[in-house]
């Protein structure tokens, strides 16, 4: 074995990998569960793909083929509607994870210096999962299938000048037809592939800067501990306590996040009476229907997941320690979150009576929230200074100080040593 | 254990978010529970057997699939004549016919149970909302202009006992079309009392090794995060 590894460290780094990224990767002792949800969300990736692999077995990207198909996987496959439904319910599980994650992350300011790589990286697999999610909600070619698919790509008719020839040229066809499914097919297979691409960025950025932590600051080497044991253990629980919530899903519940709807196979010639797009898009399809004009929802809509990119920029304060000692950044996250949740409840409903006015305000607290938020934070930390900063932040920001002081000092030990 | 109900709460308010997305109708539907037992789906399959196979194919159930409802060989041979065991429900009516008399093709019924906002209750509330308008002129409550007649004369019955007698037809029909709908729905549910079991099982022991591994540590002076610098403050 000794003999075997030794050959193989010769052409190709195994043991130094191992002992960087998990036996001796640093990872600070203080994070709490919410720092689990990003190997879920690898986990559920890697669900996502290999069920995904086994339904295309089976499956048929033909207009007249794709819905019998998906029934022959539900009843004639051996297990075939365990694969199925635990792609389907993956398709949930990780929407709900990711935007855990990315709440994690604005909660406890993550996105801050040096992460900002991290966030964007992860804004891009954001992106990325929304245009695989909803080419996969085509291949059922269920009602809701169709229209949803047929809805969204007219959008891109908004666009001034190439609008209709871009809608054509997405669909392949006039109306949303059998080269619109087969293209979906093609690439609803293709991009998981690209995700998984820039997840091992995603991931080599994280490697070279490190997890952050609930305390907002580096910590000292002593409160670092290997990856290995401590956290693979720790994230093994966490998977196991993730299965339980997901297989009861599977299990028990599966048609939950399945609109009744799709189960009629996708007719052109009849619209139903409501279409609504899978929850995980709500909030945003809220935002889209809010805006009179198409062209500025669909503007705002894009903004609207975008812009939490903007975020590193966007807020200005230092204070370490995450929201926690931040009660204005507090409130609005909460606010924040509340206010997706009503965009959510909005987007699925009928745009009737009261809900369009709801719809339009909780928009615009939306957009509010990442206007307000440069200033505010500005404002925030200058009062919490002017106050008299907690004797805990006091500590977190001398400890950074010094820490930072202790590297320069390395660095010009190190130098001097060199000379 | 705070997190556990804290996943716990989410779960509970997904499931509560799907039901109030799934509630939009007007018309109230019955609240009936449909019996899930094999001898009243063997029972709603002779229902579709005769009442409902004239004009309702099922695309999706075969011959051969009846023995998972209990049926025995002798009784599905009954069913299918000489028709092969892989052979799907069809309608005995041709879509040419049925265009001439409703001016559609009556929907495949492999499916209903799912293609519809809560499924089993609307099938039940649909066939037991027929009412005679006027002599012999039938209409439905909960589906208005109707082109299915009333095959189980619900709208005619005389008293509250015929009546109850087709309610209990009709329930029988529903359990059928909700196994039909779903027919691995019992294997389903009974492998997932074992997988969630085994994985209850599996966290209790990562949980112990969880606390056994990292019990190796140095208590965490939580207040400053460890920093050395803190001495000093």
């Amino acid at each position: 074995m000794k003999r075997v590894v030794s050959w193989v460290d010769q052409r190709f780094p195994l043991t130094s990998f191992v002992k960087n990224s998990l036996t001796e990767y640093p990872t600070p002792r203080n994070l709490s569960y919410w720092w689990n949800f990003g190997s879920l969300a690898g986990v559920v990736l890697v669900i996502q793909i290999i069920t995904g692999i086994f339904l295309a077995m089976h499956y048929k990207p033909d207009a007249s083929m794709a819905f019998d198909s998906v029934e022959h996987i539900m009843r004639e496959v051996n297990y075939g509607w365990l694969i199925r439904y635990m792609h389907t319910t993956g398709a949930t599980a990780f929407f709900a994870i990711i935007f855990i994650h990315m709440a994690r992350t604005l909660y406890y300011g993550s996105y801050r210096a040096p992460r900002e790589l991290m966030w964007w990286t992860g804004q891009l697999l954001l992106l990325l999962l929304m245009a695989t999610a909803f080419m996969g909600y085509l291949l059922p070619w269920g009602q809701m299938s169709y229209w949803g698919a047929q809805v969204i790509t007219n959008l891109f008719g908004a666009v001034p000048f190439l609008g209709s020839e871009l809608v054509i040229w997405l669909r392949g066809d006039f109306v949303v037809g059998d080269a619109t499914l087969t293209r979906f097919f093609a690439l609803h297979y293709l991009v998981p592939f690209i995700i998984v691409g820039a997840v091992a960025i995603h991931l080599v950025a994280l490697h070279s800067v490190r997890s952050s932590n609930p305390s907002g600051i580096s910590l000292s080497d002593k409160n670092n501990i290997p990856f290995h044991p401590y956290f693979t253990v720790k994230d093994l629980y966490g998977l196991c306590i993730f299965l339980i919530v997901y297989s009861y899903f599977v299990f028990f519940n599966p048609n939950l996040f399945i609109e009744a709807d799709n189960y009629i196979p996708a007719n052109p010639m009849q619209t139903p009476p409501h279409i609504v797009p899978e929850w995980y898009f709500l909030p945003f399809y809220a935002i889209l229907r809010s805006i009179p004009d198409l062209l500025g929802g669909v503007i705002a809509m894009g903004i609207s997941v975008m812009i939490f990119a903007a975020m590193p920029f966007l807020d200005r304060s230092k204070i370490p320690g995450g929201a926690r000692y931040r009660p204005f950044y507090r409130g609005m996250f909460y606010f924040f979150v509340l206010n997706v949740i009503v965009l959510g409840y909005v987007g699925a409903k009928p745009p009737e009576g009261f809900l369009v006015p709801l719809g339009q305000v909780a928009t615009f607290f939306y957009f509010a929230t990442f206007i307000i938020l440069p200033f505010g934070s500005k404002i925030e930390e200058k009062w919490l200074r002017k106050r008299g900063l907690p004797a805990e932040v006091e500590a977190l920001i001398s400890c950074e100080e010094f820490q930072k002081s202790e590297r320069r000092q390395r660095q010009a030990d190190r130098r001097k040593a060199r000379r | 254990m705070k997190k556990i109900f804290g996943l716990f709460l989410l779960c509970v308010s997904f499931s509560w978010a799907g039901i109030s997305f799934a509630s939009g109708d007007t018309h109230p539907l019955a609240d009936v529970d449909i019996p899930q037992d094999e001898a009243s789906i063997k029972r709603g399959l002779m229902v579709y057997y005769d009442s409902c196979r004239m004009c309702h194919s099922m695309k999706y159930i075969q011959y051969r699939g009846l023995a998972d409802i209990g049926l025995s060989d002798t009784e599905i041979s009954n069913l299918r004549g000489d028709k092969p065991l892989s052979d799907r429900f069809s309608s005995t009516t041709t879509d040419e016919t049925a265009n001439d008399l409703f001016g559609m093709v009556p929907p495949d019924l492999s499916l209903m149970a799912k293609a519809r906002k809560q499924g089993p209750r609307y099938i039940y509330t649909l066939l037991t909302s027929y009412y005679e308008k006027s002599e012999g002129v039938y209409e439905n409550k909960h589906f208005p202009g109707i082109k299915m007649p009333d095959v189980f004369a619900y709208s005619v019955a005389l008293n509250a006992e015929e009546k109850s007698v087709i309610e209990n037809k009709v329930k029988d029909i529903t359990s059928f079309l909700l196994w039909a709908s779903d027919p691995r729905a019992k294997e389903r549910k009974s492998l997932g009392v074992y997988v969630i079991g085994y994985l209850v099982i599996l966290s209790a022991m990562f949980y112990f090794l969880m606390k056994r591994v990292w019990a190796r540590l140095d208590d965490e002076d939580e207040s400053a995060v460890g920093c050395r610098s803190t001495d000093s403050v």
